[in-house]
């Protein structure tokens, strides 16, 4: 009796997770962002101000990052469905096959800055020619930043010298004098700043005025069978990027808080980021062509793909109502 | 009866890349192994980043590798004996010894930059610490297991304490420091790449150039990164056994 018993709960049981398994819709949608990065301030936003529920959706937050290339290998490993990301690693990514994600909507333009120590001799981009700079690795868009900053101050390729110093570490090595300069993304142009080691020599948004950054992307399986998720995702990313637009006082101290930063630092650093969710279609052709340039990438026709990576129809229906 | 070792490994990378064509194993998640060939040769060819070639970030590696084990061997050899030779040293630097051995190497990089920078310095600290605590211990107990009786007798023939060390104590724990040193390399040449992650000046090293793969996703030359150091691992074991045979040749194996 108890057999039989015991076996019939197992089989409810067997049938109970099944349904839940089918029905997919409940499980919530795993997003992921980076840690600190002050870019992504509207993921925090929509976070702490409930717009992802107010859109009835159920996020979880799957992973929190240091770079992106390990957010994009959680992708790879299908343990995000969305994610708040640098366009840079997500286009690599892409490229050599390794992840099926698209862009739906822009997070941020400009946002990095060239940093120097504070009595640095150094006064201009030509007087970085001969020294020794920092970026946050080869292929990011710091990488093509400072190459386009030296180009654009008429310093022969090969005249600066460049090391890949991960940011947490580029503050200490620009203290110390290893370095005489790094380009990173905000917040750790602001932290050098506001603890007195270094100033901006160049914002990004100088060299490359309205220079993509951050995207929101999402897994191309989870945009086919949860489209409708997907709308209501960017419909709560453009409600965010708004907020922080008209009240930036509530959004920095959302940055505060997530970010664990004193407010002066991330004041700052939100000062130098463009919050804005329309996506930068040729800011993204310039970036493709400079990486197959390079070989990072193998992109025949830049344009075609460009045009499947970049997804903006779920961002123009948004925008429509 | 040699070639009855390859059949093994050779049946593993045929079903492997049989699976890879037959579409069970995703290519984004595991290359196959002729792709991993060929993230190689472009590995050669070109380089990663492109212009930086696979022989200068391997020769850069093995400079590293060198700096650090060479100083883990010259610390590390004459205090394991000091430790074997004396019971007073060893209760004073032994426990300091077995608190530090736990601690990862890994764990050492943020001081490491702190301490010694950006350069060649950090790399070899961390592979220092890598390769330091197996030389200590295997020569402190290859002192240990030199039998005392025929320190005794080296004493009553009219030895010096030095002589002692020297002549009986060295060359009785001369196997346990070549298990020693062999272990060091092989733990320090693992903690390469992690030493590599500290970022490197030149640009070149095999850690680093996995990183870069890393981070361009590119998992077939991640793999091509791991193969080369596997191989440049054994071929350095080797010639540490080699050596070994040379040096010992009453050990017979080794």
């Amino acid at each position: 009796m108890s057999k039989s018993l015991s076996m019939a709960l197992a089989l409810v049981m067997l049938i109970a997770s099944a349904t839940v398994v089918a029905a997919g819709q409940t499980r919530p949608i795993r997003i992921g962002y980076l840690q600190a990065d002050i870019h992504q301030l509207a993921c925090w936003v929509a976070l702490d101000k409930g717009f992802y529920q107010d859109e009835g959706l159920k996020v979880e937050v799957a992973g929190v990052f240091k770079a992106g290339p390990e957010e994009m290998s959680a992708f790879i490993a299908g343990e995000l469905d969305m994610g708040y990301v640098g366009e840079a690693p997500a286009t690599t990514a892409v490229a050599n096959g390794a992840a099926k994600v698209v862009v739906l909507a822009q997070v941020n333009t400009e946002g990095s800055a060239v940093v120097v120590a504070k009595h640095s001799p150094i006064k201009r981009v030509q007087d970085l020619a001969g020294r020794l700079s920092a970026v946050p690795g080869h292929s990011t868009v710091q990488d093509f930043l400072l190459k386009k900053a030296l180009a654009q101050a008429a310093v022969p390729a090969g005249k600066a010298k460049v090391v890949v110093i991960k940011p947490p570490e580029m503050i200490p090595a620009l203290r110390s004098g290893q370095i005489a300069s790094f380009i990173a993304w905000e917040p750790y142009p602001a932290r050098a700043q506001s603890s007195g080691v270094g100033r901006v020599l160049v914002r990004s948004g100088e060299i490359w005025p309205d220079h993509p950054c951050c995207v929101l992307v999402a897994d191309q399986r989870f945009l086919k069978t949860r489209r409708a998720e997907a709308l209501k995702m960017v419909r709560a990313h453009v409600r965010a990027t708004d907020f922080i637009r008209r009240h930036p006082e509530q959004a920095l101290a959302i940055g505060v808080k997530y970010t664990g930063m004193d407010a002066a630092t991330v004041r700052l650093a939100m000062a130098n980021v463009k919050y804005t969710y329309h996506i930068s279609v040729d800011g993204e052709k310039q970036y493709v062509r400079f990486l197959a340039k390079l070989g990072y990438i193998k992109v025949k026709d830049a344009d075609a793909f460009v045009k499947r990576f970049l997804h903006g129809e779920l961002l123009a229906e948004v925008l429509q109502k | 009866m040699r070639w009855g070792r390859c059949i093994a490994p050779l049946a593993l990378l045929a079903t492997w890349q049989a699976l890879s064509w037959l579409g069970a194993i995703p290519a984004h998640k595991l290359p196959s192994p002729l792709m991993i060939m060929a993230g190689l040769v472009e590995l050669i060819q070109r380089g990663l980043p492109p212009g930086y070639r696979l022989d200068y970030h391997l020769l850069y590696s093995l400079y590293r590798v060198a700096w650090g084990f060479l100083l883990a061997a010259a610390v590390g050899v004459p205090l394991g004996l000091l430790m074997g030779w004396s019971r007073r040293i060893r209760g004073v630097v032994g426990p300091l010894v077995e608190m530090v051995r736990p601690v990862p190497p890994l764990a050492w990089i943020p001081l490491a930059i702190l301490w010694f920078g950006i350069g060649v310095k950090s790399a070899a600290f961390i592979i220092f610490l890598g390769a330091f605590f197996p030389i200590v211990l295997n020569t402190t107990s290859g002192v240990l297991a030199v039998s005392p009786a025929l320190q005794e007798v080296a004493r009553t023939l009219g030895a010096g304490e030095g002589d002692v060390v020297r002549r009986v104590l060295l060359p009785g724990a001369l196997p346990s420091i070549f298990v020693g040193l062999r272990i060091g390399l092989g733990i320090g040449w693992m903690t390469l790449v992690a030493a590599e992650f500290t970022g490197v000046k030149s640009g070149y090293g095999l850690g680093y150039m996995i990183m870069v793969a890393r981070d361009i996703q590119r998992a077939d030359q991640v793999l091509a990164g791991m193969v080369v150091i596997g191989l440049t691992g054994l071929v350095i074991d080797q010639l540490l056994r080699y050596l070994g045979r040379r040096l010992m040749p009453w050990q017979g194996g080794g």
